[in-house]
């Protein structure tokens, strides 16, 4: 690669982490002081099974070596996080790191997963209806797409589950039965989360609303007048640029539906590890967690915006 | 109705003991080994050794890979387990034990030669659980015991502060190895050791997989012979309706409770057995007295009266339960069948209420002095949880229909419980207490227990029934205590500082293939190691 | 006037006929499915306002409960405390009309001010309103309604006012991204060389002009969302709380019979949640298309 282009891109990844940073920080910090302030207490979990009187609650803390403040809490843990330690859970006692990293891999392949099943979806039919308009072939499957992303995600897990267990006579469920195609149904969560995360309809039509922009732009009028391919002078703006930004856009959905998916599913991931913590207030999981989210929030943007330097570098310089 | 029961693990009772023994290896009972059972559980184990555990998956489990100095038959009567016979001197005093030889400790692949259980740990465990950083509901439950000593390696000596009623049972902790937790002096769940336990019990844990399945395996070593059933494994779930359907479709062999709700599509089902058994629990409405005009007993009385408890059991559970009188859980020895549950009366409630000085308002709503009869029920937000739902849209009916105003608020658990324990802003709560025996009911009704985070949440106090407690605690002897608790049973009961609805039967779903299951009311897995498998259904 | 009269219409063409007329026949077709749906959701709004339904949605029946459709008047079957169904969809509007147009409101009002702000002035408020919504994107969401529903009370207009917030970046970016884009079309500097007050610029030019079917997108979007997110939320136990229905609650508590083969309690409120949305969708896509003259070629 030339220099001339992978200097823009340096450019946009670097501005990208200081951003990313300065993100993460005003996360953990908003996460934290709502956390501190919202009733219940993270140490209650240890405590439970014996109704301990206050005194046994400060012992609690205490045993732990607990600050008591909340800024100096606040304090110390950030500066263990920048020591790459995000400590441990109270629940369970087991490192932070190693938890998020065993069940971020797993939010991760369902949530790439599920974008690609979206976008599998969503972008021949917004292309063919941007193209040739709504025809009787693209109507229905227009239909189709709206109604699934309007159906509730738990429910369509459930449809499904019972649909495979009547029809296949299998379980379907990710910690599998040892079966020989087990891996098989691992797939029907991501499927499930793709077609049923409430997004598809709004990725279709803003890729059928800036494909046809771009269609009418003067530059591919031009191209098509000259009998060159629209295709190809289409295809960056008209597709790649919007794919992109939903991609980014949609992140944050998708990792909230996959809460919903990974528990109807039994699938070990941070959505369900998440809601664990946030009910038990575990804050160095949920603080673990809500970073995590962040950086996959924020890689899908970053992903976003080299694709956009890369086929427009002089945007780098905005 | 599950999970969020309020734990309040108390005194386990009974009595006298059976010498019995048996050798390593086999179990020579003509039962075929090997097969797996893998049983789904409602949630995930916090912690896996049985000193910080205190939620009822990390007790099932830890039931599996450890054992007490004694232990309990199916027929709930003591027997030695690690200590192989004991003798009580000095008035009650004095507990020495002599220990099993020969037990040896769980041995993890590749260490070196498995280590001998002795006094030593023993004395170790003790001291771990009382030691002031450890955090265990152990601990109130011990303080009874003023010192540990090592006679020699197999003779250990307890010496009691007091002599205490029922004593022997509470030996049945579970023994820890002094050389398992990586820190000598005390034992927080960072502990390696809190999540790779070394047992001396039926089961090995082997490994906890990528999903969080626990795969534990049949100890070859064990000290009353190798369990029959090669393998468990605990499968965590999130969603109710999909553990059942994994059972109906094999993906598991057991579920340890099956929620209300799927009991008659399971028993329809000639491939399962649904097997009840005991728990000591009871579910309540409890009243809170800081509010003048719950403060009257008639009023109370007047609520019990109103609620139709048969009608509701028989809609919402199946009929799967008992109603009960009083606040004993009905199973355990201090329960007083002579004191009946009130019978639905609405009239005799309305009655009540007009005695106690309301009339009815323009609204249709009971008033008295201008303050009307409109009250709000507190009840924690559960996933899943539609019989809890029913029940208080059920009581809030009921309670309409007295005239009665009912507002239901679900709350968040934790903000529940603030409410509830802290701050004491409810009229009513729904909830449930969960016993290990049931004798012990002073934290929920003396006056000593108002206070911030204590038991007695609403506030009761009676002097009668304090010192009809303290009587019951001091006393030394069953028969006597007995008594005690039947009065005071008969007195709680009328004076309806709850309303006591009902204990409902706790129900395992298991594959038939499973044979000899003997269930534990709450430990659940003490006789796990004489279950078996048919070798035909091993596969 | 010529050139007011340029700047005044939207970019594209511009053309005296009412937008209906020019209309395809498939965005009429959508509208007015769209229109359908709204009207039916006021009519079981202002229903279940004044306690019209076939039955008393509250009324405790345990011995006819999980009843299947048409026992004894029941139309919709009952629920798994024994009442109608029916009453309790039409109820169950409630939940979602006020609240949901309070999301929306949020959602639009924050959201044009900061794009504004961010498009139009750039600079340092620029950067400082990406920020925040940046900031905003990279929170767990259903977390943070979990620990808000923890710190006051379960309460849709708690969740909705935090549904409100966090979308509202959705909507700053589009309009911000709107207002690049008329720069680069010149289209403002002629309207600052006409002298036009900047105020009359945004208000009438930019959001009124070139931005109004943004907002009807947004708004129909936003009560789909509105649902579906009370819906997941009651999956965990979280949404609208009992004694109040809701269309999730419904589902949820429906959907715990399904493995047994009852179906139907948790398809009647799913088809609810289904036809609405997609009717919503649906209008907006169909008045967009209107707007903006898309369609037609």
């Amino acid at each position: 690669m030339r220099l001339s282009a992978v200097k823009p891109i340096a450019l946009v990844m670097t501005r990208e982490i200081v951003i990313t940073t300065l993100l993460l920080l005003g996360v953990s910090f908003v996460v934290f002081v709502i956390l501190y302030f919202s009733p219940g207490d993270p140490f209650s979990v240890l405590l439970q099974g014996q109704m301990a009187s206050e005194e046994a609650r400060m012992g609690a803390r205490e045993a732990l070596g607990v600050s008591p403040s909340w800024y100096t809490q606040y304090v110390s843990w950030l500066v263990n996080m920048f020591q790459g330690n995000f400590g441990t859970s109270i629940r369970t006692g087991l490192p932070v790191l190693g938890e998020l990293i065993r069940t971020g891999i797993n939010t991760l392949y369902l949530t790439v997963g599920s974008l690609l099943v979206t976008l599998a979806i969503a972008i021949p039919i917004a292309l063919y209806s941007s193209v040739r308009g709504e025809t009787v072939f693209t109507w229905p499957l227009t239909m189709f797409a709206y109604v699934i992303s309007a159906l509730p995600v738990f429910w369509l897990g459930y449809i499904f589950i019972y649909f495979f267990m009547h029809k296949f006579n299998v379980f379907p469920v990710f910690s599998g039965t040892g079966a020989k195609f087990s891996w098989l149904y691992s797939l029907l969560p991501i499927f499930v989360l793709g077609i049923g995360n409430g997004t598809t309809s709004e990725v279709i039509r803003y890729l059928r609303d800036e494909m046809g922009r771009v269609m009418s732009e003067d530059y591919i009028r031009t191209a098509r007048a000259k009998g060159a391919s629209v295709w190809k002078h289409s295809f960056k703006e008209g597709l790649l640029i919007p794919v992109t930004e939903m991609i980014a856009a949609k992140i944050p959905f998708i990792l909230g539906g996959a809460v919903i998916v990974e528990q109807v599913f039994n699938w070990p991931g941070m959505g369900r590890m998440a809601w664990q913590a946030a009910q038990d207030r575990d804050f160095p999981v949920i603080m673990g967690i809500a970073i995590l989210a962040a950086v996959f929030v924020r890689m899908g943007s970053m992903f976003q915006r080299v694709v956009y330097v890369v086929v427009n570098p002089r945007a780098s310089q905005e | 109705m599950n999970r969020k029961l309020l734990v309040l693990l108390l005194t386990l009772g009974m009595i006298s003991a059976v010498s019995f023994s048996a050798d390593a290896g086999s179990k020579r009972d003509g039962r075929p080994d090997g097969g797996t059972l893998s049983y789904g559980e409602y949630g995930r184990p916090a912690t896996l050794d049985p000193v910080t555990s205190n939620e009822m998956i990390s007790l099932r489990l830890t039931e599996l890979i450890f054992n007490g100095l004694v232990g309990i038959n199916e027929k709930q009567e003591i027997v030695p387990e690690l200590a192989k016979s004991w003798k009580i001197s000095d008035r009650g005093r004095t507990y020495t034990f002599f220990l099993r030889k020969n037990v040896t400790w769980h041995q993890k692949e590749g260490a070196g030669e498995a280590k001998l259980f002795t006094a030593g740990d023993v004395v170790f465990t003790h001291k771990i659980m009382m030691h002031p950083r450890t955090i265990t509901p152990l601990k109130v439950r011990y303080e009874f015991i003023a010192s540990v000593t090592k006679i020699d390696d197999y003779t250990v000596k307890f010496t009691l502060k007091r002599p205490i009623l029922n004593a022997l049972a509470k030996f049945s902790f579970k023994i820890i190895p002094s050389h398992g937790p990586s820190n000598r002096h005390f034992l927080t769940r960072e502990d390696p050791f809190a999540q790779s336990p070394i047992g001396t019990g039926p089961y090995i844990l082997k490994n906890v997989t990528a999903d969080r399945e626990i795969i534990l395996v049949a100890n070859d070593n064990y000290f009353k012979g190798r369990p029959h059933i090669d393998k468990f494994v605990a499968k965590p779930f999130a969603d109710q309706n999909i553990m059942t359907q994994a059972l109906m479709f094999n993906a598991i062999d057991m579920i340890v409770l099956v929620n209300p709700r799927d009991i008659p599509e399971i028993q329809g089902d000639k491939r399962y057995v649904l097997q009840p058994y005991n728990a000591l629990s009871y579910s309540f409405f409890g009243y809170n007295m800081r509010n003048p005009l719950l403060r009257d007993k008639r009023v109370r009385k007047a609520f019990t009266y109103a609620v139709n408890r048969k009608e509701m059991l028989a809609s919402f559970f199946n009929r799967q339960g008992t109603i009960i009188s009083g606040p004993f859980a009905p199973g355990s020895w201090a329960y007083n069948l002579a004191v009946k549950p009130f019978r639905f009366n609405p009239e005799k409630a309305m009655a009540l209420l007009k005695e106690a000085g309301f009339t009815k308002g323009s609204d249709g709503i009971m008033a008295k002095g201008g303050k009307k009869l409109s009250l709000t029920l507190k009840v924690p937000i559960e996933k899943e949880s539609e019989a809890v739902k029913r029940v208080v849209l059920a009581f809030k009916n009921y309670l309409k229909n007295i005239g009665v105003a009912i507002k239901v608020e679900f709350k968040e658990w934790q903000s529940w419980k603030e409410d509830v324990f802290l701050e004491h802003d409810f009229d009513i709560i729904f909830a449930s207490w969960v016993f290990d025996d049931s004798a012990d009911i002073s934290s929920l009704f003396h006056s000593a227990e108002i206070g911030s985070w204590k038991n007695n949440f609403g506030g009761y106090s009676n002097p009668k029934v304090d010192s009809l407690i303290v009587e019951s605690k001091l006393t030394l002897d069953h028969e006597k205590r007995r008594t005690i608790n039947r009065k005071l049973h008969a007195l709680l009961a009328d004076e309806a500082p709850y309303t006591f609805l009902w204990t409902l039967t706790n129900y395992a779903a298991y594959h038939k293939k499973i044979r000899h299951v003997a269930i534990h009311p709450y430990k659940y897995f003490s006789f796990a190691d004489d279950w078996f498998i048919p070798s035909g259904s091993q596969k | 006037m010529k050139s007011y009269s340029q700047i005044s219409g939207e970019i594209g063409e511009f053309s005296n006929l009412p937008f209906w007329k020019k209309a395809d026949t498939v965005d009429l077709v959508y509208v007015s499915y769209g229109l359908l749906i709204v009207s039916l959701v006021i009519l079981s709004y202002v229903l279940g306002m004044f306690n019209l339904m076939p039955h008393d949605p509250q009324a405790l029946n345990l011995d006819l409960m999980m009843a299947s459709p048409g026992t004894s008047g029941h139309l919709l079957g009952t629920d798994f405390l024994g009442r109608d169904m029916l009453s309790r969809l039409i109820l169950g509007i409630q939940a979602y009309f006020l609240p949901g147009l309070l999301a929306i409101a949020i959602s639009l009002s924050f959201g044009t001010v900061l794009g504004v702000l961010a498009g139009y002035r750039g600079g340092r408020f620029d950067t400082g309103i990406t920020y925040f919504t940046n900031l905003v994107d990279s929170f767990p969401r259903l977390v943070l309604i979990l620990l808000v529903i923890a710190a006051f009370k379960p309460d849709i207009y708690y969740i909705m006012i935090v549904v409100g917030l966090t979308n509202v970046p959705v909507v700053a970016s589009l309009i911000k991204g709107k207002i690049h884009f008329l720069r680069q079309k010149n289209f403002i500097e002629a309207a600052v060389s006409l002298g036009l007050p900047t105020r009359t610029i945004i208000l009438k030019h930019i959001l009124w002009h070139n931005c109004r079917s943004l907002f009807i997108i947004q708004a129909t979007l936003g009560m789909g969302e509105a649902i579906l997110i009370e819906t997941s939320l009651s999956y965990l136990g979280f949404g609208v709380q009992e004694p109040m229905p809701s269309w999730g609650n419904m589902v949820q508590s429906g959907a715990n019979y399904f493995m047994q083969g009852k179906f139907w309690p948790s398809t009647a409120p799913a088809l609810a949640i289904l036809f609405t949305i997609l009717g919503f969708h649906l209008l907006g896509d169909g008045l967009n298309n209107m707007l903006e003259g898309k369609r037609g070629r």
